[in-house]
């Protein structure tokens, strides 16, 4: 250790000797690493305690977890990702539920699924290429923009579809690759894992990422340094409207049907998901475990109020709090981050 | 001067629409010089810093640079000539840390675009520990949003030193610092011109300029009023030209 700080003037660092709850607080995800945890410790030694009133343990229950995350999951890789360049999409629900009844009504008329599904993912990147040419040729706030998206979208659904549900009968094949088991493991939550650490190695250990760090964190810096800002958000909206699609795939293929209003509230949830899981909602913050941890804590809460059977609004009720809170507290270590 | 001049500025001009922030600006620096460029607010002095970085292009006239004419058409030019602009608000991202802000932009990849996290980190560390003496910096993972204005600034200088720049330009580089900070960054000039390094210092504050600078060049109105040696002028004088142009 022989740093270049000999001067005795030299101001102590004020993050040198913390302990270990403040350093894990402090890390990109630490705070909702340590809520989740927590959460789930009180839940296995609940299950534990009691396996007959609290079933969180069983394996119908850890079945239906594993095959709920997926789809919030894929959404919130997507907007993560443009929330930490600095954008929203607020298109994705509607975008989710297009390339859906595009993929499902092409299945129905013989096409193979493995053209349609590609094709459904193809039509989400376009969309999000849409969203973001629209919002950076303009100057626009994506947010207005992408609340154009979602209800333009919405509409188009029914126009192309109307009101009626779509069946999704696909060849075996591929239904066993998106809703089939793998050694015990739901297909989709096998996905999920893979997303994750694609998602993982392409924003923390890729040139790519930290682009969007730098262009969400401080756009005119990028600029200056040299990095097309514009270019980093493009892709980052292609992506966003893409996992759209994917997630609309891997809801599809488990349910077997695809309704056309049921992709509504999901992209606030996306972003809920990301809230929680510590992104700021200026950009340049976050982290794709706090996504994913944001994800696996809305559906775990989701859970056990459903496994305690509380009624429905106590649900909206809690993840909105959740949401505040964790808003706050990011906010906080932003601004201490600040100063 | 026998050796042709690092960079040289030649009529320049440059017009937004109707307003005309450079009017026919000439001027040059020279290798190991530390020039200070000043003026009020208004005078085009961040206009001109803007060009020079390759931001903006010139409406007429040109650049060279040793002796050979080039034009800058963004920003990545201006660096390969040799260039590095520290902003006033240091071009950094809090949220990242001070390896990764280092190599932002020109980050150190395999074939693939992987970051090579281990080599970036032990560059930024040897660049913190030998060529920049900022207090207070023990770690390259540090965020730069946990840092003072003073080391902001001392990490966009181990950014240039490590890119091997030919010419710092610093724009209002002491604006946001304390007094030790301010002197900090001074020193760090001085050290970096004993090593061959020029810098411009684009600020109005004339103590700060005067301190340091072997040569002034006051703008007025988007052009040169005034350029002359440190031995030939007074801060008086230069003063007077400031306020009175």
């Amino acid at each position: 250790m022989t740093y270049a700080m000999t001067d005795s003037a030299v101001p102590k660092s004020r993050t040198k000797k913390q302990s270990l709850l403040k350093q894990i607080m402090t890390m990109p995800a630490g705070a909702i690493l340590l809520v989740f945890a927590t959460l789930q410790i009180v839940c296995i030694a609940g299950a534990l305690a009691y396996p007959d009133d609290f079933r969180y343990l069983s394996p119908q229950n850890l079945t239906i977890l594993m095959k709920a995350i997926p789809v919030l999951g894929c959404l919130a890789l997507g907007a993560g990702i443009l929330m930490i360049a600095g954008e929203f999409d607020l298109s994705i629900g509607s975008v989710y539920t297009l390339t859906a009844v595009l993929m499902a009504s092409l299945v129905d008329g013989g096409m193979s699924a493995f053209i349609a599904a590609p094709l459904g993912i193809l039509l989400g990147v376009m969309i999000g290429l849409l969203n973001g040419t629209i919002t950076l040729r303009f100057g626009l706030p994506s947010f207005i923009v992408t609340l154009g998206g979602l209800l333009f979208w919405r509409g188009a659904v029914l126009l192309y579809n109307g009101a009626v549900q779509v069946r999704f009968d696909p060849e075996p094949a591929f239904s066993s690759l998106f809703a089939g088991t793998l050694l015990g493991i739901n297909a989709a939550f096998i996905w999920i894992v893979l997303f994750v650490v694609g998602f993982y190695l392409l924003l923390h250990r890729h040139k790519f990422g930290n682009h969007v760090f730098a262009t969400g964190g401080n756009p005119a810096a990028a600029t200056a340094i040299g990095i097309n800002t514009d270019r980093v958000k493009l892709i980052a909206f292609a992506i966003a409207g893409g996992m759209a699609a994917v997630a609309g795939i891997i809801a599809t293929a488990r349910v077997g049907s695809v309704q056309p209003g049921q992709g509504a509230g999901l992209e606030l949830q996306a972003i809920a998901a990301c809230v929680i899981g510590g992104l700021s909602l200026r950009g340049g913050r976050g982290s794709i475990i706090g996504i994913f941890l944001g994800v696996m804590l809305i559906h775990t809460i989701t859970d056990v109020l459903l496994l305690l059977r509380a009624p429905g609004f106590y649900l909206d009720m809690f993840i909105a709090t959740l949401i505040v809170v964790a808003a706050a507290f990011n906010h906080l270590i932003e601004r201490r981050g600040a100063a | 001067m026998s050796a042709p001049n690092l960079l040289e500025l030649h009529n320049i001009s440059k017009s937004f629409g109707a307003l005309t922030a450079l009017r026919d600006l000439s001027f040059h620096i020279g290798t190991s010089e530390v020039v200070g460029l000043l003026g009020d607010n208004g005078a085009g002095k961040s206009t001109t810093v803007n060009l020079i970085s390759g931001i903006y292009k010139p409406t007429s006239g040109y650049l060279s640079v040793d002796g050979q004419k080039t034009l800058f058409t963004c920003r990545l030019d201006s660096a390969d000539a040799g260039i590095e602009t520290i902003y006033q608000n240091t071009a950094l991202v809090d949220s990242l840390s001070i390896t990764r802000n280092i190599f932002m932009g020109r980050e150190r990849t395999d074939a693939f675009g992987f970051l090579k996290q281990a080599e970036m980190r032990d560059i930024a560390m040897e660049v913190l520990e030998r060529a920049v003496h900022i207090s207070g910096i023990d770690s390259p993972d540090k965020l730069v949003g946990d840092l003072s204005g003073g080391q902001k600034q001392a990490v966009a200088i181990a950014r240039a030193v490590f890119f091997k720049r030919r010419v710092l330009l610093l724009d209002e580089p002491t604006s946001a610092l304390s007094v030790r900070e301010t002197e900090a960054l001074l020193a760090q000039v001085l050290k970096l011109k004993a090593e061959g390094v020029s810098s411009v210092l684009v600020t109005h504050n004339l103590y700060h300029a005067y301190q340091v600078c072997d040569r002034f060049v006051i703008m007025s109105h988007g052009t040169k009023v005034f350029d002359v040696n440190k031995a030939d002028t007074s801060i008086s004088q230069l003063t007077e030209y400031v306020v009175l142009t």
